[in-house]
């Protein structure tokens, strides 16, 4: 069974103050799958997704992440083991072009020394040529054209910094790739598109993803499992048309009321899952 | 595209460089300062009265160290700006009352019933002087660069610096009649101040009870310093507690956005930060100049960073932590003069301030402030 | 304004200033640098496409430049020369004018139209130009009897340190205001290994590799412990830093060392104290011989050689994966750690490599004046040398060598020549001061403004135009030009905005 799982979470505590915004989650994520945390504002999912990588050291509980314990590692160790994210507010590399922010992506894969650097060796010519045209290729991968590669990131638009982001995280070559709220300010149009990109993203290429998502058309056109959180405590956990259904999950997207209330209650809150 | 493998080869050698540095630290001082520290400790109790002097001049460096060191925290508690024109502000102020001085024809045979009330009055006018130009300095070199980023207006201080040291050295050269002479002849050199305050030894009764050997001295002067410095200081903790001014101050230190939501005009809470750290700026730099007898255009450069390291080693934004580091760094400063070598000195403070920062970021008092991601 | 006018005028006042303050022959110097700027700059703001357009518009640029060195060369004639007792002959004078302006004029006409040639032979084009022009300096200056070279070889030592705190603060980010003090590493390092002091006499051109090593070993050693520090708090202590060295090289005459109490080292003078160490070997070539203080030519290509090499290789780490990584740590340190960047090893090695070039002027710098005293690399020159990369443009090596020399040449050159001038006008018998002046005869603009001068140069710089008189972002887009107009960038943030604590 474990073997199935590619990160398995246990016990998650995370405490800022006095506050617990994380509180007692385990969590699994089975290999190859796409998996989605929702939840209200502030439950908890983007302190969540900082513990797995490294941005924040959980207050107690571990991170297994294929098969080695990884809570408290660095970042940049995170990373190279394995763990791509996107954030929720973009944070791109403002003033370098949109290939060199997917070069940047791909830094802990490459092995230029100091001294290869200086000396310029063929090896890391080659690595660098190699590197370049897999920025190119992961551009075009992500819908971003051979035009838009030499362009200032902060100079793209909106839709596109997404992809761009979503580039430079495949580019560190992850085993899981975490999106937070990917589809956050898009159109209809572009958010199908993104969809279909992360699907493809898991289908040819094999990365098991995880999403956090506000849109519940998304969530639940696209997931396997979603598990869901409400001030830092998780509250259900399955398959989406287990939650969709579920009293407590449409509780803590409505408040208390709407679930109490009878039918027209449940109807609200039900549409409310699915659009 | 090509199917992909992860390659973890690279995983293994994290260099964890921050503690080599940490531990490479603490062996360079086992090795090499524990001993010496040891010898100075037993050199020090074998002269008491040595010990005593040193620290009565510890506690008057420390009075006007804390008098900086305070404009440090409370612009950075603020702003989260290392005034780096600070240390300079205070030399102005040395050189603003030292021409006051000059203007009003202070000398040290002047009576003292007009001359206390003129020092005072002097004083006054220097606090008012460079208080004014603080605010200036901010409004003008680091508002508008407050919300770039955090480097730009510290290269901008540095700027700022720069210019008053220069407007020091360019001072020296006003040798009007009226200014009676205090800027000496030659623009660069340090400049003298008349010797107005009282020089006798206030310990001397002391002498009567410890007999001939006791030679330990506390001036008139060493009050005035050390009252002053209190009195000030004693003024501004009144003021950021109870005043409903100084509370905005804090309420801004701790979130400038909510402060602003609740009415809070934070752009005048900022100058109000910058006004009371240049009023007790100029303070210090009358004090120094008449305690030492002299001014110089380049003072302003060690004083920034002792008053500084102080600030930092109370715990940088906290006003207590101010006045603490302060009279820690002065009774530093002082012993190892004596008991190093006093052309050590700046670089044990310095010694101070790096291993204050590697260590504990916080100082003595600052709390532990929330992890940032 | 019409980018011809603006050209010719920026060309212009630069050779107009020059003009003013110095004597007859360097016009000529006035005139080519008049016609460098003039020609680089419309050629830059009104790129061309057909070779003619570019010949008429670098002629006009040239003409307006050198116009503005005719009526300096006049106004000099008329208003100081006779207090200065310098010729007043005024049609000679106009003619010496008039050499400049055509001087000024061809030199923008070929500028201007080496930039309509096809990318990237305009590149290469320019670039051969300036090596041209760098080249045969030392024949002009020897020909007119400048006598300047004595100041370009420091000139050039500067700026090839500016190039390496450019990798510091430029690229990495990181503000570093002790950066003189691994100068004072590399140059105490080559006096001790190459002088008399200890009777180590090694070749220079070993020397110099011992020098840049030990001063990126400090480089380590300071950085290992401070670099996790943020910004602020690193700037302060490796000010401490900077300001410590020249204190222990002051003191360390009498170095003892105690290890656990027990003495290893009793009693050495190991730096010299305050005198320094005095003399130091010079490099030796074979067909040369020992270079001479009085031969200031293979000092000038010696510097010009160890620049090029070093630019070379910042170039190559610019554009390495490390290059990335700095650039996208100063970007957004917290996004670069989450891309798998190692920050503190990078950091490390972004100290570590702008300590190194530091070595290697040091090294240079010490065998050069053949003694080294610890007041030269005070937090005065740190913070110069922060200037001379702020004003150029953080990160971009042109902007960093324009920077570089327009605070060294106004410091080394400028202001003294002005000084000068002052003093002569003003002890002339035409001119009588009154008393309540008398005191501009001691004042110097050489030594009284300095300080002004760099201060203003910051606060200045980082008010109106952070990214510098020829921003890096800029350069990279007209590297890519072919594609898309240029865009303007407007304030260009220095550095990543500080908003950042939320994830
Ligand atoms: N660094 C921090 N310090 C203090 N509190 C924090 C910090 N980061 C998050 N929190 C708090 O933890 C709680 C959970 O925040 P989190 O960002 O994880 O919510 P979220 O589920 O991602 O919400 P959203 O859907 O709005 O993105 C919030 O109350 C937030 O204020
Ligand atoms: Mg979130």
């Amino acid at each position: 069974m474990s073997e199935n799982l590619l990160l398995k979470a246990t016990g998650i505590v995370k405490q800022f103050g006095g506050l617990t915004a994380v509180n007692n989650v385990d969590f699994n994520i089975p290999r190859g799958s796409i998996t989605s945390l929702i939840g209200p504002n502030g439950a908890g999912k983007t302190t969540f997704f900082n513990m797995i990588t490294g941005l924040y050291v959980p207050t107690s509980g571990t991170i297994v992440f294929d098969g080695e314990e990884i809570q408290g590692l660095k970042p940049d160790a995170v990373t190279t083991r394995g763990i791509g994210r996107t954030f929720q507010n973009i944070r791109l590399f403002a003033h370098m072009t949109a290939l060199e922010n997917v070069l940047v992506g791909q830094h802990c894969r490459l092995h230029a020394s100091l001294l290869g650097i200086l000396a310029l060796t063929k090896k890391v010519r080659e690595e660098e040529a190699a590197a370049h045209k897999r920025a190119q290729e992961l551009l075009e991968y992500v819908g971003l054209g051979r035009s838009r590669a030499n362009e200032l990131s902060k100079n793209l638009p909106y839709g596109d910094q997404r992809r761009l982001e979503i580039a430079r995280a495949l580019a560190t070559n992850p085993k899981l790739l975490l999106l937070d709220e990917p589809t956050a300010g898009m159109n209809p149009q572009e958010t199908d598109d993104l969809t279909r990109l992360m699907r493809k993203v898991r289908d040819e290429l094999g990365i098991t993803v995880l999403l956090i998502e506000h849109d519940m058309k998304v969530v639940m056109g696209i997931s396997e499992h979603i598990t869901v959180l409400d001030h830092g405590a998780k509250i259900a956990e399955g398959s989406p048309e287990e939650i969709r259904n579920n009293e407590q999950v449409i509780e803590a997207y409505l408040g208390r009321g709407a679930a109490a209330h009878g039918k027209g209650g449940r109807q609200t809150a039900a549409t409310g899952l699915r659009t | 595209m090509a199917t992909q493998t992860v390659d973890t080869s690279t995983t293994g050698r994290n260099i964890p460089w921050g503690l080599i540095g940490r531990i490479s630290l603490v062996v360079f001082f086992v090795l090499f300062l524990a001993v010496p520290l040891w010898n100075t400790i037993l050199e020090m109790i074998a002269n008491p009265q040595l010990l005593l002097r040193q620290l009565i001049i510890g506690l008057t460096n420390g009075a006007y160290i804390s008098l900086i060191a305070l404009g440090y925290t409370l612009v950075y508690g603020i702003v989260e700006l290392i005034n780096f024109a600070h240390g300079d502000v205070y030399m102005i102020g040395a050189f603003m009352s030292l021409t006051l001085i000059g203007l009003f024809g202070l000398q040290a045979a002047t009576p003292p019933e007009v001359r206390y009330p003129l020092m005072l009055l002097i004083l006054v006018i220097t606090m008012a002087f460079t208080a004014t130009l603080n605010v200036g300095i901010e409004r003008f070199a680091y508002r508008r660069l407050r919300t770039v980023s955090r480097l730009a207006p510290l290269i901008s201080a540095i700027g700022v610096s720069f210019i008053l040291q220069n407007v020091g050295l360019l001072w020296g050269y006003l040798r009007f009649p009226a200014l009676n002479g205090v800027m000496g002849s030659n623009a660069v050199a340090p400049k003298s101040f008349p010797n107005l305050l009282p020089t006798q030894n206030l310990l001397e009764p002391l002498q009567a009870v410890f007999g001939e050997g006791f030679r330990v001295r506390f001036t008139g002067k060493d009050l005035i310093m050390i009252g002053t410095a209190v009195v000030l200081l004693g003024a501004l903790y009144f003021f950021v507690q109870r005043t409903k001014l100084g509370k905005a101050m804090r309420a801004t230190a701790q979130d400038r956005d909510a402060a602003a939501l609740m009415g809070i005009n934070v752009n005048r809470t900022i100058s109000l930060a910058f006004l009371l750290g240049g009023a007790l700026a100029g303070a210090a730099g009358m004090l120094v100049g008449l305690y030492n007898g002299t001014a110089v255009f380049n003072m302003g450069f060690k004083a920034g960073l002792f008053s500084f390291t102080a600030a930092v080693l109370g715990g940088i934004g906290n006003i207590t932590g101010a006045m603490l580091g302060g009279l820690l760094i002065g009774l530093i400063a002082a012993l190892s003069d004596q008991y190093i070598n006093a052309k050590w000195t700046n670089a044990v403070i310095f010694g101070i301030l790096v291993l204050i920062l590697v260590f504990r970021p916080t100082g003595l008092l600052g709390e532990n402030v929330q992890q940032k991601a | 304004m019409n980018p011809r006018i603006r050209a010719g005028l920026a060309g212009g006042i630069f050779g107009a200033l020059i003009t003013l303050i110095s004597v007859d022959q360097v016009v000529y110097l006035a005139g080519m640098l008049a016609g460098t700027t003039a020609g680089m700059m419309v050629a830059y703001m009104e790129p061309q496409k057909k070779w003619l357009d570019g010949l008429r518009q670098g002629i006009q640029a040239g003409l307006l430049g050198g116009l503005f060195i005719v009526i300096a060369k006049l106004l000099r004639a008329i208003l100081i020369n006779p207090l200065i007792g310098d010729s007043t002959d005024l049609g000679g004078q106009f003619m010496l004018g008039l050499n400049g302006l055509v001087i000024a004029t061809i030199i923008s006409a070929i500028f201007a139209v080496i930039a309509t040639l096809p990318r990237p032979q305009d590149l290469i084009g320019r670039y051969a130009m300036v090596a041209i022009l760098t080249l045969i300096y030392p024949w002009i200056d020897q020909y007119f009897q400048y006598r300047f070279m004595g100041e370009v070889i420091p000139v050039l030592v500067f700026v090839l340190m500016a190039l390496g705190l450019n990798i510091v603060v430029g690229y990495a980010g990181l503000l570093d205001l002790g950066y003189a003090a691994f100068f004072a590493i590399g140059a105490y390092a080559t006096a001790m290994v190459a002088s008399p002091h200890f009777g180590i006499s090694l070749s220079f051109w070993l020397v110099i590799w011992i020098a840049a090593a030990v001063a990126a070993i400090f480089g380590v050693i300071l950085g290992a412990p401070t670099l996790p520090l943020r910004g602020d708090y690193l700037a302060i202590v490796t000010l401490g830093f900077g300001e410590i060295v020249p204190i222990a090289a002051t003191n360390l005459d009498t170095f003892s060392l105690s290890i656990l109490g027990f003495k290893v080292i009793d009693n050495i003078n190991l730096t010299g104290g305050p005198k320094g160490i005095n003399p130091i070997n010079r490099p030796y070539l074979p067909g040369i011989g020992a270079f001479q203080s009085s031969q200031p030519i293979p000092w000038y290509y010696l510097i010009l050689i160890i620049m090029i090499f070093s630019i070379f290789f910042i170039l190559r780490l610019r554009n390495s994966r490390l290059g990335r990584a700095w650039t996208a740590m100063r970007e957004d340190e917290l996004a670069a750690e989450a891309m798998g960047i190692n920050i503190v090893k990078t950091k490390l090695l972004a100290f570590s490599m702008g300590a190194t070039f530091s070595g290697f002027a040091g090294a240079f710098y010490g065998s050069y004046i053949s003694a080294i005293f610890p007041e030269s690399f005070r937090f005065e020159v740190s913070v110069m040398l922060l200037c001379m990369v702020i004003l150029g443009g953080m990160g971009n090596i042109p902007g960093v060598i324009l920077g570089g020399l327009l605070i060294q040449f106004a410091d080394r050159l400028f202001l003294p020549q002005l000084s000068n001038m002052m003093q002569s006008i003003i002890s002339s018998p035409q001119v009588q001061l009154p008393s309540s002046l008398s005191f501009l005869h001691e004042l110097s603009f050489a030594s009284d403004f300095r300080l002004l001068l760099f201060g203003i140069t910051l606060v200045v710089m980082m008010l109106l135009r952070p990214e510098g008189l020829i921003p890096s972002e800029r350069q990279r887009m007209e590297l890519h030009a072919d594609e898309e107009p240029v865009v303007e960038q407007q304030q260009t943030e220095v550095y990543t905005a500080r908003n950042q604590e939320t994830v």
